[in-house]
């Protein structure tokens, strides 16, 4: 490292900034393609069933229709028609194929994509297609499905350790059943994609993705062309959250019209399509058991989790897993179900099984604290898990009890009356709660090229998104660091399929497996400099090389005898650049360790006593995730997950009229992101403590850490402030009545 | 073209296209728009004929040309002109990416006919900075990192400017209640109150 | 969106006339609720006539009354010193619907025809009267949550989305139109419908008829006078019920009472009962409960908005507490 002042952890603005405050940053929808065509897609009507027949002719004769496309007329996708299997290897089953076949599976599944010369001559033509359906009843309720709940075959198996039979001992019991709601992405950005086929076997698709490279195998299997010849670029991605982790419909029906009509063609789904066609968080029914001493010591917990798949998809996303890490308890037991219904499959969504789980589990323990009349937090802090109860591996670290301390004295925890109902401002009852988050902390494989070019300049790349998080800032910074060589001369590319290969952008993985793949390759940059240097001067032939330091785009001897730029180093040895490409992975250190981020979330909210108006008065969210890369956008990261977990437990719910099947909350006037007025001062408390076992730059994940328990905290301070318990998500106003 | 000034052409020529006697349509109308409306091509004729002329001064340029009456001013600026820094989330009024400016005043640019802007000016995200020199707004959103994704900032900036303008920007509450039509997915609310906190009491001309 | 023809017509007459000429031909006015439905293909007129730069704007006060001009905008009647000054209920009440944008664009008119959210009519693959009458009312025993307690009927149990027509109804407003026929004067009390039979027909204007002006009495209700709204989120959300109270106070004493509600009818409800029974009493919460109890007599809910027959009361008893100065917010 460097050894001037390390740019990690200052808060730099972000190095694109200027192209976002301007309009000048491109999405998916925006490139400027010649001759490019416009396609709307028109939904089917009915949930389950098929199509009996469909009248085109309308569509076709509309001014500047250029194509109407249909399962009937589609050009077939060799692998995407073909295949068997999903081609997706992290859910189980098939995938949904648009324009397959005549099979309904979900409302408002593609039936035709209308293709035409502008974008308002497509939209009237798709309205111009008229389908008639042999209709099916559609099962879409999971509680009146729960018999057909199955064992996931992509999950793990249902867990136990200890005795099961524990709770017999407790002095308390406590079982309760807990629900959340389908919560639906919604990015600002709309999904799209314009697809340019280049030849028959090759193809560039511009796209939202957190993945370039899941996007370019997806299409390329689906194709049967050579990966290489698939190229996706997606250079800014306008919100995500999971819902871009894999190829839907509209790069699909892009694709699929654009070998139709030899033509470019770009697909955007409208708003309400984006509801149930790119995935959504399922809805969840979830069982506490909690048995504890008078102490408030648990002797056992239980928790099961039913959540919603498709009929013809398994997606997973444990709810239970969580459960298994947080507390110290010798006794626990979990199990996980999927119900298929005929939805859409659902898709990972911001701490996929952490948000709802730990609304669950951290409810419960709420509850039991008031059983046992022992203050929330100190319930947790008596329970607090040395090393993972489940593996009995030391933890690389965990800073947790720092996270209660310093949210709670932030805060002013010990203000809290434990009595509920009893704290009022004005008409407003006034609530405190608080709950603990954890989210796995990991690093998966992969790969970055650094390029030093001879004026100087550090280009970085590497085939990782950013999805708004500023992964292009984080990622110069540790560049920075690394080489010496100041930001500003640093440029970090992402967001195109034909650079370095790495984890796409989600699972809080980029810093901690991108991040060290940036400070592994200019390490090994800077490695080949000083070997350049070293056959330059013969003086230098051999200093070891622990003694080199790096700093304003230099490398010089520690004892200053020798200082050069890497400009003039470079000019000097006739290299118009030099570069190395490094595939990078975890330390087998590393697995001997157990490692989670953690947080610990303080509300206060105002409930009115009259008309249950609801408003989330304060938030203090201190976080565990491993060193701070950049605190300005890290703590811009935690207002967005807090501004998550506030819509999870106030706002947000998309709902299903049974009788149809039919999604019938998709739009944002109904489905009710949090607006400004909704989010009130946020304070982020960083432990900022570096976990150097499991990344050389010691960082954990910072991407879902902070919505995870969000939920729980608020709905236990509606109950501290009312004295009423809501346990299914949203707590509406209507709720508290 | 002032406010007064009519747009009115064609004005009988579509339903008559639709329902007219071929007599009456030879008085009117060239050989080739009759034996396409007896050909059922009536919808092709009328769509060249319905067109819409348009005078609009963007960022102050201006721009004549014929459209397609259907166009949103978010379409027209997106699709047709490329200036694709104003966004559209959905394209129904209900998130405020596409926010725009038209004579001064924010409005949401996918529930604008483009045809209503006739004579009009409108400003976009693009036509904030004066050249390379950032809006003091835009640089308080760099400052203040008033975004994530930044999908919908260009929408927040040109609300946020309006908003000090409209004298909206007295207290922070003020701020979250007056911004409250611009949705942020990604959660950057307390950030982008205090960007226009800042420029508000900084006094800058907005 | 269909194809249509655009004109923009100087005269007031030449609009009418436009719109008289087409079957299926609509006024444009600040086009936030007709685009958007032009846009789901809920409405399809043939034929757009911009009204928007006829000289209907502006607000006046001619003697005891205030005149609106129909293309007056939302936000100016908001922020007008005449309406803040003799009707802060009606401000208040457009400050709490939609954005600053929205607000900016909105005509007085085209609120005052603002055609219900109900989820039902907003998706053309599902049943609903309104939008296509034989087809059923899909919210009846559906997902009814946001819907009507008050004077609905089988066919349609929608409830209208404006707060501006809640405080219009509650200060007695006259809705000035213009057509064929001539001008009349129909009073907001008649101008909105129930569904009955005919839920296709939210008002009773006609079709060929532009609505001009909207003229309120100013009324000696302007210092106790308020507008509550409770939804799901603190801004930009509909209404789940809101109260337009404004009493005409003596010292602690009500001479006279105005109430209205939003969310619970498919027009802005009146509430003559409670107003009645509030005449002459003091203003205790006492009271002001059995004014809501009253007021909620003949309420009727549905499955999924029972919530409405006691969050209704409370939110005009929080109304009438804060109009009164009984209490704060």
């Amino acid at each position: 490292m460097g050894d001037d002042i390390k740019m990690a952890g200052q808060p730099l603005s972000r190095v694109d900034g200027k192209l976002k405050v301007t309009g000048a940053a491109k999405y998916a929808a925006e490139y400027i393609i010649p001759n490019l065509a416009y396609g709307v897609l028109a939904s089917g009507a009915i949930a389950r069933g098929r199509i009996k027949s469909i009248d085109t002719a309308a569509a076709e004769k509309a001014p500047g229709v250029i194509a109407i496309i249909t399962h009937l007329n589609a050009p077939k996708p060799p692998g995407y028609f073909g295949g068997k299997e999903s081609s997706d290897p992290r859910t189980e089953g098939g995938e949904y194929r648009v324009f397959y076949n005549d099979v309904i599976l979900y409302s408002g599944q593609p039936v035709a994509l209308a293709i035409a010369d502008t974008f308002e001559r497509a939209r009237y033509a798709a309205s111009l297609v008229k389908v008639q359906y042999v209709k099916e009843p559609p099962q879409t309720d999971m509680l009146s499905n729960m018999d057909k709940a199955v064992v996931p075959k992509e999950s793990d198996p249902d867990y136990n350790r200890g005795d099961k039979n524990a709770f017999d001992n407790a002095a308390f019991t406590f079982e309760q059943e807990y629900q959340t709601q389908l919560q639906v992405h919604n990015p600002m950005e709309p999904h799209a994609a314009i697809a340019v086929w280049e030849g028959a076997d090759a193809i560039t698709v511009y796209n939202k993705t957190q993945s370039s490279p899941i996007a370019q195998e997806d299409i390329a299997k689906a194709w049967k062309l050579q990966k290489e010849n698939v190229h996706i670029v997606s250079k800014f991605v306008g919100g995500a959250f999971g819902g871009a982790s894999r190829v839907w419909p509209e790069e699909m029906a892009a694709t699929i019209g654009a070998k139709k009509i030899g033509r470019p063609l770009k697909v955007v789904f409208n708003r309400d399509q984006l509801f149930n066609m790119v995935g959504y968080r399922p809805q969840s029914l979830q069982k506490i058991k909690l048995g504890a001493d008078k102490d408030g010591k648990l002797i056992g917990i239980h928790h099961e989790a039913y959540g919603n798949t498709s009929t013809y998809e398994q997606f997973t996303a444990n709810m239970t897993s969580l459960t298994q890490a947080l507390y110290a308890c010798d006794n626990v037991s979990t199990l996980y179900r999927l119900v298929p219904l005929d939805v859409s499959t659902p898709c990972w969504t911001r701490a996929p099984g952490e948000a709802p789980g730990s609304f669950a589990l951290e409810s419960a323990l709420d509850e039991l604290s008031y059983t046992l009349k022992i203050d929330p937090l100190e319930l947790r802090k008596r329970n607090y898990a040395a090393q993972n109860p489940d593996t009995k591996q030391p933890w690389s670290t965990k800073f947790l009890n720092e996270c209660y301390e310093r949210g709670a004295a932030q805060f002013g925890w010990e203000k809290r009356n434990p009595q509920p109902r009893s704290t009022t401002n004005g008409n407003w009852l006034i609530g405190y709660g608080m709950a603990t988050g954890i989210y796995g902390a990991w690093r998966a494989p992969s790969s970055a090229r650094a390029v030093l070019n001879s004026d100087g300049t550090l280009v970085v790349q590497s085939a990782t998104a950013d999805v708004g998080v500023g992964t292009a800032t984080i990622m110069s910074q540790i560049a920075a660091d690394a080489t010496g060589i100041p930001v500003e001369k640093i440029k970090f590319e992402l967001g195109d399929s034909r650079l370095p290969p790495a984890i796409g952008q989600f699972g809080s993985l980029t810093t901690t497996s991108v991040g060290s793949a940036v400070n592994d390759a200019c390490v090994a940059l800077r490695q080949k400099a000083i070997e350049y240097l070293k056959k330059s001067q013969s003086s230098l032939q051999n200093t070891p090389v622990e003694n080199f330091a790096f700093g304003d785009g230099k490398i010089k001897t520690k004892d200053d005898a020798v200082s050069i730029s890497y400009a003039d180093l470079l000019q000097q040895q006739h290299l118009p650049s030099i570069e190395v490409t490094v595939d990078s992975k975890g330390s087998e250190e590393a697995d001997k360790y157990s490692s989670y981020s953690y947080n610990a979330t303080f509300v206060e909210v105002g409930v009115h006593a009259l008309t249950n108006q609801l408003k989330v008065n304060r938030v203090v969210s201190a976080i565990d995730a491993g060193k701070i890369m950049n605190k300005k956008t890290a703590r811009s990261q935690v207002y967005g997950s807090v501004t998550w977990g506030i819509g999870m437990a106030l706002t947000e719910e998309s709902v299903i009229d049974d009788r149809y099947g039919r999604w019938m909350v998709k739009d944002l006037a109904d489905y009710h992101v949090p607006v400004n007025a909704d989010i009130p001062a946020i304070e982020v408390l960083f432990i900022d403590k570096s976990d150097d076992i499991l990344t050389p730059i010691g960082a954990k994940g910072l991407g879902e850490i902070g919505i995870v328990g969000v939920a729980a905290a608020i709905a236990n301070a509606v109950y501290h402030a009312t004295g009423k318990r809501v346990r299914d998500l949203p707590i509406t106003p209507d709720k508290l009545v | 073209m002032n406010e007064q000034e009519p747009f009115c052409p064609n004005e009988s020529r579509r339903s008559f296209l639709k329902k007219s006697t071929v007599i009456t349509a030879v008085a009117l109308t060239p050989a080739a728009a009759i034996n396409a409306a007896n050909n059922h091509w009536d919808e092709h004729i009328a769509a060249a004929i319905e067109n819409v002329s348009l005078s609009v001064e963007i960022n102050g340029t201006r721009h004549t040309m014929d459209i397609d009456p259907r166009t949103s001013l978010l379409d027209l600026l997106r699709e047709n002109l490329h200036l694709t820094g104003t966004k559209k989330g959905c394209d129904y009024g209900q998130c405020g990416a596409c926010t725009v400016h038209v004579n001064g005043e924010r409005v949401l640019s996918c529930l604008t006919l483009a045809a209503t802007t006739d004579g009009s000016k409108v400003t976009t995200i693009e036509g904030l900075a004066n050249g390379d020199e950032l809006h003091p707004m835009q640089a308080a959103f760099i400052k203040h990192d008033g975004f994530q994704c930044g999908y919908c900032t260009p929408g927040q900036i040109m609300s946020a400017v309006a908003c000090i303008r409209e004298g909206h920007a007295s207290s922070r509450d003020q701020i979250r209640e007056y911004m409250s039509g611009n949705i942020c997915r990604c959660g950057a609310y307390p950030n982008i109150v205090d960007a226009i906190e800042e420029v508000q009491k900084g006094g800058q001309k907005v | 969106m269909n194809l249509f023809q655009y004109v923009r017509p100087a005269e007031q007459k030449t609009a009418i006339a436009a719109v008289a000429a087409e079957p299926t031909a609509r006024f444009l006015g600040g086009g936030t609720n007709l685009l958007d439905l032009m846009k789901r293909h809920i409405m399809q007129p043939e034929k757009l006539v911009d009204v928007t730069r006829l000289p209907l704007k502006g607000i006046t006060q001619q003697g005891n009354i205030i005149r609106i001009g129909a293309l007056t905008r939302n936000t100016e009647i908001a922020e007008d010193k005449t309406i803040l000054q003799n009707l802060p209920l009606l401000a208040m009440a457009i400050n709490a619907g939609a954005s600053a944008q929205i607000r900016n664009m909105a005509t007085t008119g085209g609120n005052l025809l603002q055609r219900t959210r109900c989820p039902y009519f907003y998706d053309t693959a599902m049943p609903c009267n309104k939008r296509e009458p034989g087809t059923g009312c899909g919210a009846l025993e559906g997902f009814n949550r946001m819907h009507a307690i008050f004077g609905f009927s089988d066919k349609c149990i929608a409830v209208n989305p404006s707060d501006m027509n809640v405080a219009l109804r509650a200060l007695d407003a006259t809705v000035v139109v213009n057509g064929p026929k001539g001008e009349r004067k129909i009073p907001i009390a008649d101008f909105h419908r129930l569904p009955g039979d005919t839920p296709e027909k939210d008002t009773n204007l006609d079709k060929n008829e532009l609505i001009t002006a909207v003229t309120i009495p100013i009324s000696p209700f302007s210092k106790n006078a308020y507008y509550l709204k409770v939804r799901d989120r603190n801004s930009y959300a509909f209404a789940l019920v809101s109260v337009a109270a404004a009493l005409n106070m003596d010292g602690n004493t009500i001479k006279e009472a105005r109430l209205a509600m939003g969310g619970v009818a498919h027009k802005p409800w009146r509430l003559t009962d409670a107003e009645t029974f509030l005449k002459s009493k003091t203003a205790t919460e006492e009271n002001f409960q059995q004014a809501a109890q009253i007021a909620f007599q003949g309420a009727k809910a549905f499955k999924h908005n029972q919530y409405k027959l006691k969050l209704g009361p409370n939110t005009i008893v929080q109304a009438l507490s804060v109009a009164s100065g009984l209490k704060s917010v």
